[in-house]
């Protein structure tokens, strides 16, 4: 399974996200709380795949997201949302996000999304 | 809900402290309104919000949605922030504030009504917004959209055959316009699209419904072609050759460098290298290396006996250790006074509010530190000094404009480390004790007659203050109470171990001046032998230390007297704790608030710092010890509670 990074200025957030991947299998390489952490860490562990917020300080997600993606065109980074902020997640995908999860997250479909984006 | 309750804890302390930034810059913000403290604010209310809606707290979500909807409109400047708004947020964050301690032991929000706030952001909401029936929150997004859309549009023909991909979108998927973009983006990986149905523009502005087409010309093949679009919450996908002609991309779009909504601006450092530790943990790990220290000093005695030069070296070294630990473990319980400071502007814009006054408020030495136990007594004083210097201290506008000040009034609060000590000061610019109108109070009470009174030197007046159930303050407001309160606070800070004094200025203001030690755990003690067995006292309980001369030793009645420097003091001997002294030949004169006596022991044996631990529940109440300390050398001494005797 895969590699994943998961980025989010929340621990409760990331806790939550990190015990329903792991329990999918997953292997959590590292955590990050703003946008810029997650571009560092991103260069530093390369992982297979990013969860992604959209709304923390220093950097925002997209922002962090055009970074990562300027950096390896082929990361797959996946938005982590809410109900009322699809206009930034179109945002996102235009600038190259592979999928997006919705909070509250159900774990079967974060699980799926994953597995979807890591396959493609 | 059953798997969150693990959640519980951890969802509640962060909530409070993205609680905590919203009130912090709410009142920021009404000084001054930049941009940065209201995306501060948007920020947090959008993250309590995620995390309600994932702990299943739907009314907590919602009241944070609806602040979030607001703040959404400040940001996009279509609507001011205004005093009544700034009421009606720190409305929000009071009952906010409530559910979380709800949640907090152990309960759920479905039983709180947050209707009346919901309702009231509602209106603020819409009232504002006018005629424009989209958030411009959707206006943004659009424009940038499309901009940003066009680097994803390849300019020229590419090769390959025509295919037409249908694609059924799951009922369930929430945002389907976002998952339409995602499989036109995949196809656009392998091949060019070259049209859809519904049209791009519509897709992206969510005008889709479950079924979409995309007509792609591409190189590879239908099975990539499938695979490309299907994915999570994808129903089914078909593929079929076409046969159109490939077209020209649908339209040249002007390509813009395009810099999403708040990214230019550089966000308050939010660093945390801090790590969370419960505070019992923190306590029981003091109480641990306490005992460390205890049994290190009778393993020196054991080496000391047995003349174990080796083991008394390596029992140096644990010491240093031990000694190092202790200190550190002190340094870790210190916390910054801003802690219980930062609530405070708060408490005094609401009281000054109420009360229609205007008072600057200004804060000090926030990070003066205090170990922890002490600032948790501490809060609820500071509160009352606070609000009484608003309430009481300051004067009305007109009142200070008949006076000659400035109409609006200043409160200060400071703290400062002195020596060992630290020295909060609340002081305010205000009236000033009225010492003639103490006096009468005080005669109408019965607390002195009229005589007595006039006599009062000002000094005693201000004692006159702490006495349970006074106030000078005509009226009664439900903001200071009714003067329940001085004689509270002093007994408040008193167990604390601290000290209050005031001083007042009439016409010019009052200071209360609070003294605290930043630690409770040690304190300074003198140790005295009383029937050759020892006895701590605290140190600021002892006034002096006298030879004890037989013919200064009056009787009166039952008890006896001492007559030290024309002042007659009680002079006990604590016979019933200790035993008839037979060499007594020290009188130690102790003193509580402005009450004085002497005691008489054997010996003085020095002055030492010591850990201070509590009675256990075992011994019971034990009427004149306070607590045990147990010395390097493993006895256990008494410490006296100085209170009880006087």
């Amino acid at each position: 399974m895969g590699r994943i990074l998961i980025v989010d200025d929340t621990l409760f957030m990331r806790t939550l996200l990190k015990n329903i991947l792991f329990s999918g299998g997953h292997t959590i390489v590292g955590e990050a709380e703003n946008g810029e952490e997650a571009i560092a860490k991103y260069q530093e562990l390369k992982p297979d795949l990013v969860t992604m917020d959209v709304v923390m300080p220093k950097m925002n997600g997209i922002d962090a997201l055009k970074n990562i993606r300027a950096a390896d065109p082929n990361a797959k980074v996946v938005m982590c949302t809410a109900v009322g902020q699809e206009q930034m997640v179109k945002l996102a995908v235009k600038s190259g996000a592979k999928g997006y999860i919705v909070k509250p997250f159900q774990a079967p479909k974060v699980l799926e999304e994953v597995k979807n984006v890591l396959g493609a | 809900m059953s798997d969150m309750e693990e959640y519980r804890g951890l969802f509640v302390t962060e909530s409070r402290e993205n609680l905590d930034t919203i009130s912090q810059a709410l009142l920021t913000l009404e000084e001054c309104e930049d941009r940065e403290t209201i995306d501060e604010i948007f920020r947090s209310a959008h993250t309590i919000k995620g995390a309600s809606a994932s702990m299943g707290y739907l009314k907590l979500e919602k009241i944070c949605h609806s602040m979030e909807d607001v703040f959404d409109l400040i940001r996009n400047e279509k609507l001011k922030v205004s005093a009544p708004l700034t009421d009606l947020f720190l409305a929000c964050t009071d009952q906010i504030d409530d559910i979380l301690d709800i949640i907090e032991d152990g309960g759920d929000d479905s039983g709180c009504s947050i209707d009346d706030l919901v309702s009231s952001l509602e209106s603020w909401a819409h009232g504002e917004e006018g005629g424009d029936a989209t958030s411009t929150g959707d206006k943004t997004g659009d424009d940038s959209a499309e901009e940003a859309s066009a680097e994803d549009v390849p300019s020229q023909t590419g090769p390959g055959d025509t295919y037409v991909v249908g694609i059924d979108l799951a009922p369930e998927c929430s945002m389907k316009d976002v998952r339409a973009m995602i499989v036109l983006s995949n196809l656009e990986e392998i091949g060019r699209i070259v049209s859809t149905k519904p049209s791009r523009e519509e897709i992206e502005s969510g005008k889709i419904e479950a079924h979409f087409e995309v007509t792609v010309q591409s190189e590879a093949g239908v099975d990539a072609l499938r695979a490309a679009s299907s994915g999570t919450e994808i129903a089914s996908v078909t593929v079929t050759v076409g046969n159109e002609s490939p077209r020209p991309a649908p339209k040249p779009r002007q390509k813009v460098e395009e810099a999403p909504p708040k990214s230019d601006h550089h966000d308050r450092p939010r660093e945390i290298k801090n790590i969370r530790v419960d505070i019992h943990l923190l306590d029981q790990m003091m109480n641990l290396v306490e005992d460390l220290v205890i049994n290190r000093g009778r393993l020196k005695q054991i080496a000391q006996k047995n003349q174990i030069k080796e083991f008394d070296e390596a029992l140096n070294m644990v010491g240093r250790s031990v000694a190092d630990l202790q200190n550190l473990m002190m340094h870790i319980r210190m916390i910054p006074l801003d802690h219980i400071f930062n609530r405070l502007p708060r408490v005094v814009r609401d009281v000054a509010q109420h009360d229609h006054k205007d008072v600057e408020f200004i804060i000090e030495g926030g990070d003066t530190e205090l170990d922890r136990s002490v600032m948790d007594g501490l809060n609820d004083p500071l509160l009352h000094l606070i609000r009484n210097a608003v309430d009481h201290g300051v004067e009305s506008p007109e009142e200070r404009k008949a006076a000659g000040k400035s109409e609006k009034g200043l409160v200060r609060l400071s703290a400062r480390r002195d020596r060992d000590n630290v020295v909060i000061r609340i002081e305010d610019d205000g009236a000033g004790v009225n010492y003639d109108k103490v006096r009468q109070k005080a005669v109408s009470r019965g607390l002195y007659t009229a005589e007595e009174a006039a006599t009062l030197t000002d000094d005693q007046v201000i004692e006159v203050l702490f006495n349970p159930g006074f106030s000078t303050a005509d009226t009664i407001t439900d903001i200071s109470g009714r003067g329940v309160g001085l004689d509270v606070v002093r007994s408040a800070i008193e167990a604390l171990k601290g000290s209050i004094k005031v001083e007042s200025v009439r016409g010019k203001g009052t200071c209360f001046e609070l003294v605290l030690p930043p630690t409770m755990a040690i304190v300074e003690v003198m140790m005295i032998r009383i029937n050759g067995k020892r006895c701590a006292i605290p140190i600021s309980n002892v006034v002096e230390v006298a030879m004890l001369k037989n013919d200064g030793v009056h009787r009166v009645g039952n008890s006896r007297v001492i007559l030290l420097r024309d002042e007659v003091l009680p002079l006990y001997t604590l016979d019933d704790m200790f035993g008839t002294s037979r060499s007594g030949e020290v009188l130690v004169v102790l003193q509580y608030r402005s009450k004085k006596c002497g005691i008489v022991a054997d010996v003085v044996e020095g002055q030492q710092e010591v850990v201070v631990k509590p009675l256990s529940a075992l011994v019971g109440s034990c009427p004149g010890v306070g607590g045990v300390t147990i010395p390097g050398d493993g006895e256990v001494v008494p410490v006296l509670d100085v209170n009880t005797i006087v």
